[in-house]
């Protein structure tokens, strides 16, 4: 099979150097280029101190009474995770895809699995710098504490940063060129935003919430919550919105293995448009 | 052993025969070009070599590896370059920064700055990919196809979209590579591009090899009938010219023969002593592209503009 093949198989120090190599060039590639690392990064800092110094002193009956601001901080540090593991990986691999620069790395001896490695550190990284931009803000802007379960905090990020990274691997693939890419995905993604609860706390027994609790958004918002502030009655530790966000990861996980292509799904000229256009330029597959 | 060898290569694209019965071989040092029309199975059977597709029937070989065998294909990986049709280079870096990252990947790599001078980006350096004009981002795409000091180097249609002074460029380099031992098997539509790199072509046509052999004796080439054109300045008060000639509307008379040196002699001969003076006198043989057409199955479309008539004596 294309992906972790015996032949790229992991060759010991040497390919950790590689990989460590490849993620400072997609970091680069990523900090470059001011407009994405605005859209990415920026967007959580100024959304927060905006509703922060707008509604952040108000309170809210579907936080229990608390201050709205307790529950934006945590909102918005499941945003910045989601916007770089989601928003712009979907993004910029569909970007990488229809361009030819996955194809390129397919023919070169970089092994999937350490571009696949240094695409999601490289996002991870991104979302690490986030959240702790995030509390910083919140915790000397807006006098919110740190999280009072750090370990479940943290738990709950990793796994929903990495579930957020499959699905965005899987929702690449369902894109079908490039000019659907950014389009298409923040659709998705700021609707669901909405409809989950980022902009506003919605009662958790509403029929909004139990819809949205179908989708991974909510999930991630409501265990950095929950994780973050105490509350009665809420266990700090929230497994079912941890295990809600890794059955979406591993669904997506399932879709960018069967579907993955390394070549443009729409080729642009030349002898290969008849076959890429029907299809049959599916490419050779992951996993 | 060969570089490349490719025996009964086929590829079936749901029930389409995109290579239907490929054959050939690259011997090592040399630069082999596949010539043919689009959709006749150039870059089909350029991307079953370099391991991004798989075959449905034959057999590959590849600097002794076959490109299809997982457990192989990052040492075949390393040992070859690949220059693709599309520009693929992510914008935001620097040329230097795009060649390094590349080179990281290959055990032997070239230098940079030696990669830099061979495409002739040296002063580009540090500039982003996002400002190189069309025809540098494609040198540059050349570049991190040899940064990996590859022996085999895979060119598709390296030179389309290229100006005439950069197609010359690109030359230069490929041919500074097989000086320096680099095996290339590169797919062109243009003929004076074959000509002038390739030491031997193949033209391929819907799926498979229809004619093999150097530049100069492809098809025949070099046994076939010559073209004689000449003019007469004055079209009415000429004598009888003493071979059959065919003349088009615009004055020009051509002989075709496969004796051309007596042909020449009687002509020569005749303008001497009936004093007419021959204008534009040339001797072609088939030219590459006569032969790729005729190879290809190009029926020239019968022009009454351009008919001609026989005349003279028999």
């Amino acid at each position: 099979m294309g992906g972790v093949t015996p032949g790229s198989r992991f060759r010991g120090m040497g390919d950790l150097k590689l990989v460590g190599r490849q993620i400072y060039y997609e970091q680069l590639n990523f900090w470059l280029n001011p407009i994405g690392a605005i859209f990415t990064v920026g967007f959580s800092v100024v959304f927060l101190i905006l509703v922060g110094s707008s509604a952040g002193h108000q309170r809210s009956s579907a936080i229990g009474g608390g201050l709205i601001i307790t529950y934006y901080v945590p909102g918005f540090i499941a945003y910045g995770v989601m916007a770089a593991c989601f928003n712009m990986l979907t993004i910029n691999l569909v970007v990488r895809r229809e361009m030819g620069l996955l194809k390129r790395l397919r023919l070169s001896p970089l092994p999937t699995w350490a571009m696949l490695m240094s695409v999601s550190a490289s996002a991870l990284i991104i979302s690490a710098a986030q959240v702790v931009l995030v509390l910083l803000i919140g915790r000397f802007g807006y006098d919110v504490p740190f999280p009072h379960n750090i370990a479940a905090f943290v738990v709950a990020l990793v796994v929903g940063a990495i579930s957020f990274t499959c699905v965005g691997l899987g929702m690449s693939t369902l894109i079908p060129n490039q000019e659907a890419g950014a389009p298409v995905t923040s659709i998705v993604f700021f609707v669901l935003l909405f409809l989950s609860g980022l902009w506003f706390p919605i009662s958790s027994s509403s029929g909004l919430a139990k819809f949205s609790s179908y989708f991974p958004v909510r999930h991630l918002i409501l265990s950095v919550y929950d994780t973050s502030i105490v509350q009665k009655g809420v266990s700090s530790w929230p497994w079912h919105d941890i295990l809600v966000m890794a059955i979406w990861g591993v669904g997506g996980a399932l879709v960018a293995s069967r579907r993955w292509s390394w070549a443009p799904r729409q080729a642009r000229r030349g002898h290969s448009r008849s076959l890429a256009s029907s299809g049959m330029m599916g490419g050779r597959r992951l996993g | 052993m060969p570089a490349v060898s490719v025996e009964h290569l086929a590829k079936t694209y749901e029930g389409v025969d995109a290579v239907k019965d490929v054959t050939f071989e690259v011997n090592e040092g040399e630069v082999f070009a596949l010539l043919g029309p689009n959709g006749a199975g150039k870059t089909t059977t350029i991307e079953i070599l370099e391991g991004f597709r798989k075959r449905d029937g034959g057999r590959v070989e590849v600097l002794g590896y076959d490109p299809a065998d997982a457990a192989t294909s990052r040492r075949l990986r390393e040992r070859i370059g690949v220059v693709l049709q599309e520009l693929a280079v992510e914008p935001f870096l620097s040329v230097r920064q795009a060649l390094t990252r590349n080179a990281g990947y290959y055990p032997n790599p070239r230098s940079v700055d030696e990669v830099l001078q061979l495409v002739g980006l040296s002063e580009k350096a540090d500039d982003r990919v996002k400002s190189l004009s069309g025809g540098q981002q494609r040198r540059l795409d050349l570049g991190l196809g040899i940064v990996g000091n590859p022996d085999l180097l895979f060119l598709d249609e390296p030179t389309t979209g290229f100006d005439p002074s950069a197609r010359r460029g690109a030359w230069d380099v490929v041919r500074a590579l097989t000086g320096g031992g680099t095996t290339v098997l590169l797919t062109t539509h243009y003929m004076d591009e074959a000509e002038a790199l390739a030491d031997r072509v193949a033209v391929i046509n819907a799926g498979r090899i229809v004619a093999e052999g150097t530049p100069e004796s492809l098809g025949g080439r070099d046994v076939g009938e010559s073209s004689i054109r000449f003019r007469l300045p004055d079209a009415d008060g000429n004598p009888p010219i003493p071979i059959p000639a065919t003349v088009s509307t615009n004055g020009i008379y051509e002989i075709k023969t496969d004796k051309e040196i007596e042909v020449l002699a009687t002509l020569t001969n005749w303008a001497l002593r009936e004093k007419v003076n021959v204008v534009g006198l040339t001797v072609e043989r088939l030219t590459l592209e006569d032969v790729y057409l005729r190879l290809t199955g190009y029926e020239p479309d019968t022009d009454p503009d351009a008919s001609s008539v026989w005349i003279g004596s028999s």
